[in-house]
């Protein structure tokens, strides 16, 4: 999860400039929201399918299938987002792989780590779970340090109010921040991923879940006061040698703005001169396994959605050899390569900028691909917004072990149910996100939309092939599903909750009718 | 290239604690989940496995045959780091000096104390051997275990002998019902006839 600041810094402080902080803390607060509605359902529903299985619980097969196919979407994007930053990081090392410098040789870089990732995907070589904690250790002891120092030997509290007041974006700016801003927040999907393989994940998921949360909001917020108010360890010089403050390196330079936590932790004072070399790779590292996660993350989403018959029994077929669902991560690296060539297209080809700048505002590269990240991100989380409402009032019965605060009580249906304000205010605040998005990203606007009535258009034609029901839902026996959900999790307090609350439902309800 | 200077504000020094406080405390909290109901039970065992293996004692007598318990107690103090102690407890009868010379007896076990010492030593484990003459065999492993503040005592079985009214031999049954700490008894299932009898073998 941490590694989306490493992305959104950058683009956040380029939008947002002077209210680089607020964009962050706005988006952090729609995250805490949106963070506390995971962290309920994955806990009371631990499986791996996350959010399209929450949607697909509350509000049906279709609403389900679009919010599963968001979710796709991200984690395509989020395959290329990251192996392009995960360049870029490096580019601080390797200059030969600057992007506006050397665009073939970013893109053929990018390209190799997708189509790597693919190949050790398919063969089934696993990550080790002892590199992957010892990097995260890494990352979180880094990050501190260059916070801590950063405010320590660097912070000018004087400049940072400055900087809020002189150079405050107009509202436009200001609304592109907050959409970038939500980017550094996404990854609550890889929570409710590992729900289903975690032992009592009531207990555990929420606890983790809630500190990670805390972790990446403190985090953001700090990166972005610490980032307007930083007088850098060396002075910065614009291309007329007047000096520059941090934040100005960002505006108009895509190359700044994909390793921006690198370039933070340089101008760190005596800290900076050993960061500067490896913050670097450990970022490229991060960014990754980042990059990983969206391989095997978008195959696991679409068996989960095959095995609901969302998605064809294609996305469920294992290689008989590797053991591995090859075809969905081929289909879904394809896709990941697909966004990459868009991406990269206006710099490798000047017939391509002109159109670009013609129809899409000029958005490119880094931008094109956090334009459809955060689109995605706010419409899946939207929907998972109104699938917790939903189930809070159509599934009461289910026990939940963490619930979010502030809830009003009332009867549904002829059953007690609390109705979550929390769930209001998040689905408002995501839903302007999703508005931001759209308005002020030609990308998001354009791209975004095409990709959900694409995914409509198959899910019509593969549930009408199918015989099934396309815009109704198919009959499931949910209570049996929790069961077994709870059983296999481990959870047998919480499936004897469910069981009496059911018996005691069920002997209510036979007292009523007679 | 030139560096501005460095200078610590207030404001800053107060953010930087913050954040550190912050991270760390999330963190610590993230990884110390409190335990559930199974997780309680398990280490309540595992506290009673502790407190049970803290210091052994394997004995062994001419009616008591250890032998392959003391691999068992070897590994498990190993795994433990618990005190080992093998003791043989010949019984000198009424009609002898307490310290008669009883040779049969004595090679006896120096062989059954060599052969524990040697499991020990495969086992890496430090073991005290002793050598006790005693009018009762089963006073002498109590007298034992309490010197010792012993916490489990283990011990074999002998089944080849007469039948004495338990299964397991009078010595054993008695020790298990007077000693002050966990007693481990371990029968081989050698001298049982269910798979013969099962498998139609008439041996």
């Amino acid at each position: 999860m941490g590694a989306d600041i490493f992305v959104g810094l950058g683009l956040v402080l380029a939008a947002a400039a002077g209210a680089s902080n607020v964009a962050f803390l706005f988006a952090g607060l729609v995250y805490v929201c949106i963070g506390l509605a995971y962290t309920e359902l994955a806990a009371a529903y631990p499986v791996a399918g996350g959010g399209q299985y929450f949607v697909l619980r509350g509000l049906g097969d279709i609403f389900g299938f679009i919010a599963g196919w968001a979710v796709l979407l991200d984690f395509t994007i989020d395959v290329t987002l990251f192996a392009w930053t995960c360049v870029d990081y490096l580019s601080q090392l390797a200059p030969g792989l600057t992007q506006s410098t050397h665009p073939w040789v970013h893109f053929g870089a990018t390209f190799l780590l997708i189509a790597g990732l693919c190949v050790l995907n398919v063969v089934g070589v696993r990550e080790s779970t002892a590199f992957n904690g010892f990097v995260s250790a890494l990352d979180v002891m880094s990050e501190s340090a260059i916070l801590c120092l950063g405010f320590l030997f660097a912070f000018r509290p004087e400049l940072l109010i400055h900087n809020m007041q002189f150079h405050w974006p107009s509202p436009y700016e200001l609304m592109l921040g907050i959409s970038y801003a939500i980017i550094s927040f996404v990854g609550l999907e890889s929570i409710s991923q590992a729900a289903q393989e975690t032992q009592r994940p009531a207990s555990i998921i929420p606890r983790t879940s809630i500190a990670l949360i805390l972790t990446i909001l403190i985090f953001a917020l700090a990166y972005s006061n610490l980032a307007l108010g930083m007088q850098p360890w060396h002075p910065i010089l614009d291309a007329h040698g007047h000096p520059m403050q941090f934040w100005q390196i960002f505006p108009n330079n895509p190359d700044n703005q994909g390793k921006a936590v690198a370039l933070l932790a340089s101008q760190v004072p005596f800290y900076g001169a050993i960061a500067a070399l490896y913050v670097p790779i450990l970022g490229a590292i991060l960014l990754l396994i980042s990059s990983n996660s969206g391989v095997f993350g978008s195959s696991r989403i679409a068996y989960a959605m095959s095995s609901t018959n969302l998605l064809p029994s294609l996305f469920q077929r294992v290689h008989a050899k590797f053991r591995t669902p090859a075809t969905s991560i081929i289909a879904f690296c394809s896709v990941a390569i697909l966004e990459l060539i868009f991406a990269a297209l206006p710099a490798l080809d000047p017939g391509a900028k002109a159109v670009y700048a013609r129809f899409f505002n000029g958005e490119d590269g880094l931008t094109f691909l956090a334009d459809l990240y955060a689109f995605g991100a706010a419409t899946s989380y939207s929907f998972v917004f109104l699938a917790l409402i939903a189930l809070r009032l159509t599934d009461p019965l289910s026990p939940r072990k963490f619930k979010i605060p502030l809830n009003v009580p009332m009867r549904f249906r002829g059953l007690r149910v609390e109705f979550p304000i929390v769930g209001v205010i998040g689905f408002c605040g995501i839903f302007a996100i999703l508005l931001f998005t759209l308005y002020t990203h030609p990308i998001g606007r354009i791209a975004g939309p095409s990709w959900l009535i694409l995914g409509i258009v198959f899910y019509i034609v593969y549930r009408r092939r199918k015989g099934l029901p396309v815009f109704h839902s198919q009959k499931r026996d949910w209570k049996r599903s929790q069961i077994d959900i709870l059983r296999n999790a481990g959870e047998l307090e919480l499936m004897d909750e469910y069981l009496a609350n059911i018996k005691a439902t069920d002997e209510l309800r036979a007292k009523a009718e007679a | 290239m030139s560096s501005y200077v460095i200078s610590i504000s207030p404001v800053g020094a107060i953010v930087a604690a913050l954040v550190a406080v912050s991270i760390g405390t999330t963190l610590w909290w993230m990884l110390h989940p409190p335990a559930s109901f199974v997780q309680k039970l398990a280490a309540e065992a595992e506290s009673s496995l502790e407190r049970m293996v803290g210091s052994i004692i394997v004995a062994f007598s001419p009616e008591i045959n250890s032998s392959h318990m003391m691999a068992l107690a070897a590994k498990l103090a190993r795994g433990e780091k618990s005190e080992l102690h093998a003791i043989y407890v010949i019984e000198v009868p009424y009609t002898l000096p307490p310290d008669a010379e009883m040779a049969l007896e004595e090679r006896a076990a120096l062989d059954a104390l060599g052969a524990a010492e040697a499991l020990a030593l495969n086992s890496d484990v430090t073991l005290r051997t002793e050598t006790i003459k005693a009018r009762s065999t089963k006073q002498a492993v109590l007298d034992i275990a309490k010197r010792d503040k012993a916490n489990l005592i283990i011990l074999g079985s002998y089944r080849e002998g007469r039948y004495s009214g338990a299964p397991l031999g009078h010595v054993i049954e008695e020790i298990a019902t007077d000693a002050k700490c966990d007693v481990l008894i371990g029968v081989e299932g050698k001298h049982g006839t269910l798979l013969g009898d099962s498998l139609g073998d008439p041996s």
